[in-house]
């Protein structure tokens, strides 16, 4: 374990840094920018880039360039730029580039509140740009995910030859304070690199991929031509309007995800979901990122009040757990509170996995925290 | 136990320092510190509070809760007056009086001491940056939460070599100010 003192926006760029990243694109945004700041001055000691583009379309341009070139590849804004940035993670999308982009959630929409703290941009990240795709988020409930779920980005993204969402808030990204990481060996013999083809040039058809598993993306400028494209494509990439071959696309795009994550119960090895005291519970809170830390607090003192509280939160938020909240759902049927910082985008997801409307919210979208007072108040409402 | 602290001001005036040093002394000597900072995104001027949380066990929640606030310190009256109701009934709150002004009423609430900090940094130590430092000693020698030793050490790990001696003097000064305000 490394003990270190730091920000979360700190630590997203150290995590990047320490998965293999070695190219930054992007345009500072409160509450993002510290990720760039850390990253400019990280990324040049270990001979990698980080550039300031122009603006948020530059910078995420930039950054699919380098990852066509194999080089890991990141940008961070916050829900304003993944607005701007939204046409170019579509191309992510469909020519299967990995990157990894980190969204540093404030107010919005719009500008909305640049300082303070949101949770609205999580149905963003589901659908962040047109057409039918699949989306990969992660959400880090504390300064030491601030790290590990951003190492665990950059793996899902080489893995599945896919644009990653790392979602965390502006509490998180600015809060100031302990985190235990993973020594560097572990985090080094955790690292995934993204699939190559070894042979013979005149062989390689990049697209030509399976039912559900990723493109064989070689990097650029090593022998292996193929063509990237923003149009539906073939197998080695040129444009198409062949309706077998567009059906397939749009099938394995979102296959290679959702299917996936579904039949082998995960797209990785890590967790999707952390619980709290849920096994002897009578009340399920369900909260993630920093509303989470608030939720901790809220059980504590609910139990200490003799009302048996538990958390479930999830760290994976799309793919959702699905047979997790199932579950859930018949275990505790109406009794779940889903509190959040916005007007219930994920309240949604959890409706339409139990099925049923009747379970208790907490929400707020004025830029202030959830207060763990607040949800106590809330659960003795339900009782 | 917990222990929750409050700087307020506005922007520009280095508060959020004070906030990292102590949650870093914290930790250091084994425990938990935790800073948040929420400001508005007026360039300068725009009120700004920094939460301390300091605990032997793990803290998740970052915020003050309010109410339950120690102790408080403010330099700049529009964030005092927003954010003074976080502090419990009896607590301690410093202010400084050139900028800060408590109504009768908010001294029936709270113990409160006038220190002129911007003025001790400005014209005793010499450079108004220092108040962070003499609000950081302070606050300590007035809530005694950290190692005095530990905690200037942390402070000097965190400020350019050149200003060592300015925040050295700057230390002592609140220090001195502190003990004479609860005599």
């Amino acid at each position: 374990m490394r003990e270190v003192i730091s920000t979360g926006n700190e630590l997203a760029a150290k995590a990047a840094v320490e998965a293999g990243a070695r190219f930054f694109g992007g345009y500072p945004i409160t509450p993002s920018s510290e990720v760039m700041h850390e990253s400019s001055d990280l990324l040049p000691k270990v001979g990698g880039v980080c550039i300031q583009m122009e603006d948020e379309i530059a910078g995420i341009s930039a950054a699919l360039g380098a990852s066509m070139t194999g080089v890991k590849s990141y940008t961070a804004t916050s829900g304003p730029g993944i607005s701007l940035k939204a046409e170019q993670i579509g191309l992510g999308f469909i020519a299967e580039i990995p990157l990894v982009i980190i969204n540093v959630m404030r107010g919005g929409p719009s500008t909305g509140l640049p300082t303070r703290v949101s949770q609205a941009d999580i149905g963003q990240a589901q659908y962040p740009t047109h057409g039918d795709y699949a989306s990969i988020t992660l959400c880090a409930g504390s300064l030491t995910e601030c790290y590990t779920q951003t190492v665990r980005a950059f793996n899902l993204a080489e893995k599945y030859m896919t644009p990653v969402f790392m979602l965390l808030d502006e509490t998180i990204g600015h809060m100031h304070g302990k985190a235990d990481l993973p020594d560097i060996e572990e985090i080094e013999a955790s690292i995934v690199d993204r699939e190559k083809f070894h042979g013979d040039p005149s062989d390689y058809k990049p697209y030509r991929a399976e039912m559900n598993k990723p493109a064989v993306l070689n990097p650029m400028f090593e022998g292996y031509k193929y063509h990237i494209t923003g149009l539906h494509h073939g197998d080695e990439g040129f444009p198409t309007e062949d309706a077998e071959q567009c059906e397939f696309n749009i099938e394995r795009l979102v296959g290679k995800i959702n299917t996936v994550h579904l039949e082998n119960g995960g797209l990785d090895d890590l967790p999707d979901y952390e619980e709290i005291d849920l096994d002897d519970a009578d009340v399920c809170i369900i909260a993630y990122g920093s509303i989470a830390l608030g939720a901790y607090e809220a059980v504590k003192k609910l139990r200490s009040e003799g009302i048996k509280a538990g958390l479930f939160r999830p760290i994976m938020l799309w793919p959702s757990p699905i047979k997790r909240l199932e579950e859930l759902g018949k275990k505790f049927e109406n009794r779940i509170m889903v509190t959040e910082l916005n007007m219930g985008q994920y309240s949604k997801e959890i409706e339409r996995v139990i099925k049923r409307n009747d379970f208790t919210t907490l929400l707020k979208a004025n830029g202030r925290p959830i207060a763990p007072a607040e949800m106590v108040a809330k659960v003795k409402e339900m009782m | 136990m917990r222990h929750t602290l409050r700087f307020t001001g506005v922007g520009g005036q280095g508060v959020l320092l004070a906030g990292e040093i102590m949650a870093a002394c914290k930790i250091k000597n084994g425990g938990f510190g935790l800073k948040t900072a929420t400001y508005t995104s007026q360039v300068r001027g725009g009120a700004t509070v920094v939460d301390i949380t300091l605990d032997d066990d793990e803290i998740r929640y970052p915020y003050a809760n309010e109410g339950e606030i120690d102790f408080m310190l403010s330099v700049a009256d529009v964030s005092y007056q927003q954010f003074k109701n976080g502090v419990k009934l009896g607590g301690i709150i410093v202010v400084d009086p050139n900028l800060v002004h408590p109504t009768d009423e908010d001294r029936k609430k709270w113990t409160i001491h006038e220190i002129p900090i911007i003025t001790i940094a400005k014209e005793e130590v010499g450079n108004v940056i220092t108040q962070s430092v003499v609000a950081l000693a302070i606050t300590n020698t007035m809530t005694g939460v950290l190692p005095e030793q530990s905690l200037v050490e942390t402070m000097l790990s965190k400020v350019p070599a050149k200003v060592h001696e300015a925040n050295k003097k700057a230390y002592a000064l609140g220090k001195a100010y502190a003990l004479k305000a609860m005599d």
